[in-house]
């Protein structure tokens, strides 16, 4: 048969394509699998084989060990790149578009420069510095160019001239009263940053969508059941929560971000709702049920790929909210001490803040920009993902 | 129609434009038409001509800014793009009145239609909630609203379309207006209401002695209502004139083509190729041209052709119609079309 | 005769309009009650209708968009041909009763497209993929592929192959039709369910439009059920042509029999209520009164009768048809106490005698309100208007109704009228062709041209 024909819509033996029962993965799922996959192994070796105690690649002589949390940082990681990201790049005229209408904003361009900047120290700085270790002697340096009076330092590394300690280049932004680098720290804390922001991102992404649509479609009881448990999770106080989980368990990181997260879906799922059930009613809705696709097919190609711009936006003002939360949580000095936040840091400096500011200020603009960039992020994307958004706010 | 006397509504190189990231976007491109007291003028074009757009920019209903309007309209001899804001609201809804294709979008869902109509009578005139009522009653009624006094607290979704259309026609005569302007009221309709609706509006005409402005890309209901007709295509005039002339003897290709669309009209069906020139980069020349089967080089250089009259009241914006060229290439009567095509080719 | 590609056969889909806590059902909106037609392979049927006549529920509930109520939509396209009923009296092609495997290969063979361009696509998906999006649900996995036969496809509807990967947005109304089309017959259907296709379309596209339509038809050997409250779209194309009212057909036949001589007086109301474009055709429109019933609660007998311009007269009186109307709609009106008797006295109190509000001045008010001037042609009849108004200005509108229902009757509210076969293929549902009458044969000199 020639190709020609083969390739006419009426010359489409579909019987034979029927029975073949091929399955047609796209680049994104085969690039998402061919990565998750060995990282799934990766965890279940490390979870079943290898000592608690033990790195995970202690096996090979490596002393790096895997926690958890890292686990499903890379995993979140691999989900925006393959299903955000990529697809950016798959369709550069739609990403020209939104990127021209992103630009007007110029705020947002520095937000998005300087939360780049927060990604990439937060993705590579541990790789490049140690962590920060205690050295009482050297503590409460000050930043370079600054200077603080002698007899507030106990050692001072700089030069010390007319009686006062000068910073060094050596410790750029200072030292803990523990002697701790502040630098270090503050980029220690942009991991922890990202893994708070990834991490209950995909989580609340996930479980709203997954609510709303399974809400939307399955209707009659299993609707109201998910709206009324929606409901719930939408007055729950989860600062209490997460107090009476804190002092009966005990909680870290981990448990912060799986509290605050598993109890923020809530918007989310009541927008995606409405919004898929508005859908549904769209001709193109019906032109691809009567092609034969299946609910989940018509789910997953049209009605969350419409809802994703407000969901980005939404997501992207969520973060700012866990962010302030677990500053506030280690201020008050119940947060997690074993990872290095910029909360911790600023809980840190707060007994010195008289003679020592940058212990609070460093880490605090540091926070106070990032908290400020997302939420021009969001404003930005609202404008360029979604056009019809500015008739809906003006209502 | 006698020179003397001075229309209800004259409009004079009404351009308007819209500012946007694409560059300045010309909806309406210096058009001219006038409306005597009583009559209906037509102005009929494909969706995008600008049509809609011209009609709203009489009132300055447009939204402004991103549009600017300018030219002249003058109404009862007064210009009402100089006049000012406050002025204007006296004249909307009151001596010029609106009503719109899809009656669903202009009501307010909140309120009964009586409150909405009672509330347009107490903003224009100082009547009292009493007066309001049995005038705004007697509104329904004389709009075919059987039952007038029971529906009066009906709210919208009570109403069918049509009879919505009804309500919007009565709350438009609140003012007892002197020019009706209609956009394309019936094209939500279905078509057995639709003859009802364009009979009551000639009834009402008759009745108030109102102009209306109708506005339609349906030759069926201009032929049914209309006394003129301004054809637009792209924000330009193509051609005007009598009813009777421009259904007997189109003059402009592009009226022909409009006409042959028609269903019935021809044995083949077949619309008109290609689409609209982009808005804010119309093509030189005649703005038609590179849809026209006919178009020769002059066509397509400098501006829209000046207009020629080509019997009292008919007035045509195209090439052939200008000394130096042959009429009778594009001058068709239906049944000389095919050779006229052939010669037009050349 | 060959066998039909689709038959329909009593298809019904009501609507269930629950109250209350429990959701308990209290009735139903009958969209669509009981219609049956046939499409013959190549063939195109119009189904024709106002708005709210439940032809889009047909259209929605015969390609099981929606789940009929009851009837049987038979499909005999793909290679279902030729099979016979089982013993249990079903039918093996039936749609309704479809499994999923068998729905999922009916889907191939049935395609739809829809009113709206500006809904009918993804706006976030281009159109090429979206079309493509077809052909990998049924299986093809073969990317390349799936571009070329939908590049191919795109320059059969007149449009470019680079269109594939441009955005709904880009295109205008027309163009988007005509990818709604392709995207339509990219499965290679047998049949296509046109749902108003061209009426938010502009008459120079629309034209265009339709002949692409006719040309692709003509060149696959499609069937069409084409659906449109536009008479003069269902001229310029379809073979044979259904007309609904309120859930069912009234009339069935070959179109040009249909349009040069209606046999139901509602297709001739439709008929006559095209605009011609002529700017010297009088306006000889047949006005249907009222509005189209709800279909929660349909008109007994003839569902039409209550618009009816040529509804029945009793036996027993002779009078004009517009006043016999005219006298059915006041009984109906006064039935459903609409007859506002205060505002007759208000309208009256305005007008130029202020001081005369006895009940004969009333009484002529309602009379003119509904155009029955006195006297009426028929004795009889007039006798009874005037005990039926006297007790409804008095106060005692049952008493109103009773007079008037007992005296003011048709056959056309009491018996359901059954179709009547005229030539070939060509059949109505109206009772003016049940009895015999001289009259039957109505409307051929209404007919626009």
């Amino acid at each position: 048969m020639a190709t020609e024909n083969q390739d006419r819509f009426d010359r489409v033996d579909w019987d034979e394509i029927a029975a073949s029962r091929g399955r047609d993965l796209s680049v994104n799922t085969l690039g998402m699998l061919a990565f998750a996959v060995p990282l799934a192994l990766l965890g279940l070796y490390d979870w079943r084989l290898v000592d608690e105690r033990e790195a995970t690649f202690g096996a090979i002589g490596y002393d790096i060990d895997i926690t958890s949390l890292e686990y499903l940082f890379v995993f979140t990681l691999l989900l925006f790149a393959f299903y955000l990201v990529l697809p950016l790049y798959q369709n550069p005229r739609r990403t020209k578009h939104y990127w021209t209408e992103f630009k007007r904003n110029r705020p947002a361009v520095v937000s998005l420069v300087w939360l780049a900047i927060v990604f990439v120290g937060g993705l590579i700085g541990p790789l490049l510095m140690n962590a920060p270790q205690q050295d009482i002697l050297i503590s409460h340096q000050p930043p370079v160019y600054l200077s603080v009076d002698q007899a507030n330092v106990a050692n001072c590394v700089g030069e010390i001239a007319n009686g006062r300690c000068h910073g060094t280049w050596e410790y750029p932004l200072g030292t803990t009263n523990g002697g701790r680098d502040v630098l270090t720290g503050i980029v220690y804390g942009m991991t922890t940053t990202m893994q708070i922001a990834f991490i209950a991102t995909t989580i609340v992404a996930v479980v709203g969508i997954s609510v709303g649509t399974v809400s939307a479609y399955a209707g009659g009881w299993v609707d109201e059941v998910l709206m009324r448990i929606t409901d719930v999770v939408l007055s729950f106080p989860t600062f209490l929560m997460f107090l009476l989980i804190l002092y009966i368990y005990g909680a870290g990181i981990g448990m912060f971000i799986l509290v605050f997260s598993g109890f923020a879906w809530g918007g989310t799922a009541r927008y995606v709702r409405s919004k898929a059930l508005s859908i549904s009613e769209e001709e193109y809705i019906k032109a691809c049920r009567i092609s034969g696709a299946n609910t989940y097919g018509v789910v997953r190609r049209h009605v969350v790929p419409n809802t994703a711009s407000s969901i980005i936006t939404q997501l992207t003002l969520l973060i700012p909210g866990f962010l302030l939360f677990e500053a506030q949580l280690a201020f008050l000095g119940i947060g997690d001490t074993e990872v290095p936040t910029w909360g911790q840091l600023i809980s840190a400096g707060r007994s010195d803040l008289a003679f020592a500011p940058w212990i609070v200020l460093a880490p605090g603009i540091v926070l106070f920009l990032t908290i400020l960039a997302f939420n021009f992020l969001g404003d930005a994307l609202l404008d360029a993902l979604n056009p019809e958004a500015q008739a809906e706010t003006d209502q | 129609m006698t020179p003397d006397t001075d229309p209800l509504l004259e409009v004079a190189n009404l351009r308007t434009t819209f500012d946007t990231d694409g560059g300045e976007l010309v909806a309406v491109d210096g058009i001219d038409f006038s409306i005597d007291a009583g009559e209906t003028v037509c102005i009929v074009g494909e969706s995008g001509s600008g049509k809609t757009v011209a009609t709203e920019s009489i009132t300055r209903l447009v939204k402004s800014p991103p549009a600017t309007v300018t030219g002249s309209v003058r109404f009862d001899g007064e210009d009402l793009l100089e006049a000012s804001e406050e002025r204007l609201r006296e004249i909307r809804g009151y001596n010029i009145a609106h009503i719109f294709q899809n009656p669903q979008e202009a009501m307010n869902h909140c309120y009964s239609v009586g409150w909405q109509i009672t509330e347009a009578l107490t903003i224009h005139t100082d009547a009292s909630q009493e007066e309001a009522r049995a005038k705004a009653i007697d509104l329904l009624d004389r709009v075919g609203i059987a039952n007038a006094s029971s529906r009066f607290d009906d709210y919208p979704h009570e109403f069918s379309g049509g009879q919505k259309q009804r309500v919007m026609i009565a709350m438009a005569l609140v003012g007892d207006p002197d020019l009706l302007i209609a956009d394309e009221p019936t094209t939500a309709l279905d078509v057995t209401v639709q003859g009802q609706i364009l009979k009551l509006l000639d009834d009402l005409q008759e009745e108030f002695d109102m102009g209306i402005l109708f506005v339609t890309h349906d030759l069926g209901v201009v032929a049914q209502i209309a006394d003129r007709i301004v054809v637009m295509y792209a924000g330009k005039v193509m051609e005007r004139g009598d009813v009777y002339d421009v259904f007997d003897r189109p003059a402009h290709p592009y009226t022909q083509q409009l006409l042959e669309c028609l269903p019935g009209t021809s044995d083949s069906i077949g619309g008109i190729p290609g689409s609209l020139p982009s808005p804010t980069d119309p093509p030189d020349g005649c703005r038609f041209a590179p849809r026209c089967e006919h178009a020769v080089a002059d066509c397509e250089a400098g501006g829209q052709p000046r207009e020629v009259e080509v019997r009292p009241g008919q007035a045509v914006s195209c090439v052939y119609y200008q000394s130096g060229y042959d009429a009778s290439v594009v001058e068709a009567d239906t049944g000389d079309a095919e050779t006229s095509r052939g010669v037009g080719d050349d | 005769m060959t066998e039909p590609l689709l038959s329909v056969r009593d298809l019904k889909k009501h609507y269930p309009i629950k109250k209350g806590l429990l959701n308990r059902q209290v009735g139903a909106a009958r969209a669509v009650d009981g219609v049956s037609f046939d499409i013959a392979p190549g063939e195109t049927l119009g189904l024709v209708g106002e708005s709210g006549c439940g032809k889009s529920t047909v259209a929605t509930s015969a390609i099981r968009l929606e789940e009929p109520t009851a009837g049987e939509v038979l499909f005999n396209g793909g290679d279902r041909r030729g099979a016979t009923r089982n013993d249990d009296g079903t039918h093996p092609n039936d749609v309704t009763r479809f499994d999923k495997g068998e729905l999922k290969a009916f889907r191939r063979d049935a395609q739809m497209i829809f009113q709206d361009p500006s809904s009918s696509f993804d706006p976030r998906m281009t159109v090429g993929a979206t079309i493509a999006e077809l052909l990998s649900i049924h299986g093809m996995t073969d990317r390349g592929r799936r571009r070329r036969i939908v590049e191919d496809l795109i320059e059969r509807v007149d449009l470019s192959a680079s269109d594939y990967d441009r955005y709904p947005h880009e295109f205008s109304g027309g163009q988007k039709q005509r990818l709604a089309l392709a995207r339509a017959l990219v499965l290679d259907p047998d049949l296509i369910i046109a749902d108003e296709p061209v009426s938010a379309l502009d008459v120079s596209v629309k034209a265009e439009v339709l002949s692409l339509i006719d040309d692709l038809q003509a060149e696959f050997g499609l069937s069409l059920l084409f659906i449109s409250h536009d008479m003069s779209v269902i001229r310029e194309i379809c073979d044979r042509v259904a007309v609904m009212y309120l859930g069912e057909i009234v009339e069935l036949g070959p179109t040009e029999e249909v349009f040069h001589g209606p046999e139901h007086p509602y297709t001739e109301a439709l008929l006559s209520s095209i605009p011609t474009p002529d700017p010297r055709a009088t306006l000889d429109e047949i006005e249907l009164t009222g509005t189209v019933p709800s279909p929660t609660d349909p008109p007994s007998g003839c569902r039409f009768h209550t618009r009816c311009h040529r509804v029945i007269q009793p036996e027993d009186m002779e009078m004009d048809q517009a006043e016999w109307r005219r006298l059915l709609t006041l009984r109906k009106r006064i039935e459903s106490r609409e007859v506002d008797v205060e505002q007759a006295t208000e309208n009256l109190a305005l007008d130029d005698e202020p001081d005369d509000l006895s009940d004969e001045a009333i009484k002529s008010q309602l009379r003119s309100e509904f155009e029955l001037e006195a006297p009426l042609d028929s004795a009889t009849a007039e006798a009874t208007l005037e005990t039926a108004l006297d007790r409804l200005v008095s106060g005692d509108a049952d008493g109103a109704e009773e007079v008037l229902s007992s005296s003011f009757t048709t056959p056309c509210e009491t018996t359901h009228p059954e179709f009547v076969d005229h030539d070939a293929d060509h059949k109505s549902a109206c009772l003016l062709h049940v009895d015999d009458r001289p009259d039957s044969r109505i409307g051929v000199e209404n007919v626009p041209q």
